[in-house]
């Protein structure tokens, strides 16, 4: 028998069948954690059969083991429980089956699941997935709400009741899930799918009610927590109690704390908003009538400046340089009248001082020849000829008569 | 004149009170300056007074269709 198989030389089925079986055994042992989703006991047989599930993944293997394996590792062990195995593949080339053959089985404490999530939670906050700056805000007044939530649950109710109470028209698509045991994962890893390529839903809302730690596991499962990163939809977590802290609160964009709570932040409140509108409105306002106040203000009083108010000033000022001019033109001329009064007063003392008058009042007399002329000298006369005299009290006619 | 704005007119207004308290302006040129000054003044009070109107006009809009603001 050649290696490879041709149309012209096929191979059997029994050599498929051992070379498959050669394959599978070259895996060779391997450590497998997984969950039980079933646990079947054969009378009469010492050997379990083991239904073991990946949580976050929708398959399953087929497990078996020796009765020992079981009540040395795991005793009590139930359906849902996480479990470490030592186990290798076979193959039964007379059914052509696979199963693991375990011979080791440790049942998964609650502490070791624990410790096995803080590593997690290191691991997924390394890697950036905790990350603020990657947190995208839901909108403030979402289109459509895509809720993920247990069928009838109070956190359903919570969820609807207070979101609709804020605001009465908001839109919501649900999804029921299981949101504890084996089938929580990958429902609610559909369900976010689903929602994500919905174009309408502009936000999710994650949310169950409180309980207890084995509850909570599947909403600190890896896949889950990726699932919520890759989320291009923002993400509002609401798992268990204010206390609880699954790993998809850390990676959510926003973590509330109880359904109703994601409410509140998925949905503005309709009163608070018209409130809030009402406000602004009365600061714009106040700001527009203020601002007119202000420039009403502002016009008066450059319209009461004086050069405005009382333009007549311009014309008082120069109407008293007028006054002022006309006045003093007035006093030169007055000046100048007083001294001409003057002048002519002073000139009539020295002619009345010239004047004869006081000279004929001491007791001299004018004496005139007939044409008129004063006499000084007696030859100026001949005997006989008319003289006028004139006397202070008056004037007497003469004749000349030699003395 | 009617086409300027009020800020417009505002500031012409404060250039010229500044000419006039500034003085050094003939009569003729204070006088002109002066009834310019009050066109501007006009124009700007008209601005303020429209503008408390629409104000009011709006406001008595608001509150007709729902009442309560």
């Amino acid at each position: 028998m050649s290696d490879q198989s041709t149309a012209e030389e096929p191979w059997p089925v029994r050599v498929v069948s051992q070379k498959i079986g050669a394959w599978i055994g070259r895996l060779g042992w391997v450590w497998v954690d997984g969950q039980i989703a079933q646990i079947t006991r054969r009378p009469g047989t010492q050997v379990v059969f083991i239904t073991l599930r990946d949580p976050s993944a929708d398959l399953s293997l087929t497990v078996t083991a020796h009765r020992d394996v079981l009540d040395t590792g795991a005793p009590n062990l139930s359906e849902g429980a996480r479990v470490l195995l030592h186990a290798k593949p076979e193959f039964f080339p007379a059914r052509g089956t696979l199963s693991l053959r375990a011979d080791e089985i440790r049942q998964l404490g609650i502490g070791e699941l624990l410790a096995r999530l803080e590593r997690l939670k290191k691991l997924l906050a390394a890697e950036g997935l905790f990350d603020p700056r990657r947190k995208r805000r839901p909108p403030f007044l979402p289109g459509r709400i895509g809720l993920v939530t247990g069928r009838a649950s109070a956190a359903e109710r919570d969820v609807l009741t207070n979101a609709r109470r804020r605001w009465p028209a908001v839109d919501f698509r649900v999804i029921n899930v299981a949101v504890q045991g084996p089938a929580a994962v990958p429902q609610i890893l559909d369900a976010l799918a689903v929602l994500e390529k919905d174009p309408e839903v502009d936000v999710i809302i994650l949310a169950r009610g409180g309980g207890s730690v084995e509850d909570l596991l599947p909403f600190s499962d890896e896949a889950l927590c990726r699932a919520v990163f890759a989320c291009r939809t923002p993400v509002i977590t609401a798992i268990g109690h204010e206390t609880d802290t699954p790993l998809v609160d850390f990676v959510a964009d926003v973590r509330a704390s109880t359904p109703t709570d994601a409410a509140k932040r998925a949905v503005p409140d309709l009163v608070e908003e018209r409130q809030r509108i009402g406000q602004l409105r009365g600061r714009i306002d106040r700001a527009v009538v203020g601002l007119l106040d202000r420039e009403q203000h502002r016009l008066d009083a450059i319209r009461s400046r004086p050069v405005l108010a009382r333009p007549e000033a311009l014309l008082d000022q120069r109407a008293a340089d007028v006054q002022a001019l006309r006045e003093r033109a007035a006093r030169c001329l007055r000046h100048r009248l007083e001294r001409g009064a003057a002048d002519v007063d002073h000139t009539l003392a020295r002619l009345r001082a010239l004047s004869p008058k006081a000279t004929l009042a001491r007791g001299y007399a004018i004496v005139q020849a007939a044409d008129g002329a004063v006499l000084r000298e007696p030859e100026q006369v001949r005997e006989g000829d008319p003289l006028r005299v004139r006397l202070a009290g008056g004037e007497l006619a003469a004749t000349v008569a030699v003395p | 004149m009617t086409d300027l704005s009020y800020e417009a007119a505002r500031a012409e207004l404060a250039t010229i009170v500044e000419k006039l308290e500034a003085g050094g302006t003939t009569l003729e040129e204070s006088l002109a300056l002066w009834e310019r000054g009050e066109q501007l003044a006009d124009v700007c009070q008209r601005w303020l007074d429209g503008a408390r109107t629409r104000l009011d006009a709006a406001r008595e809009r608001r509150a007709e269709p729902d009442g309560n603001g």
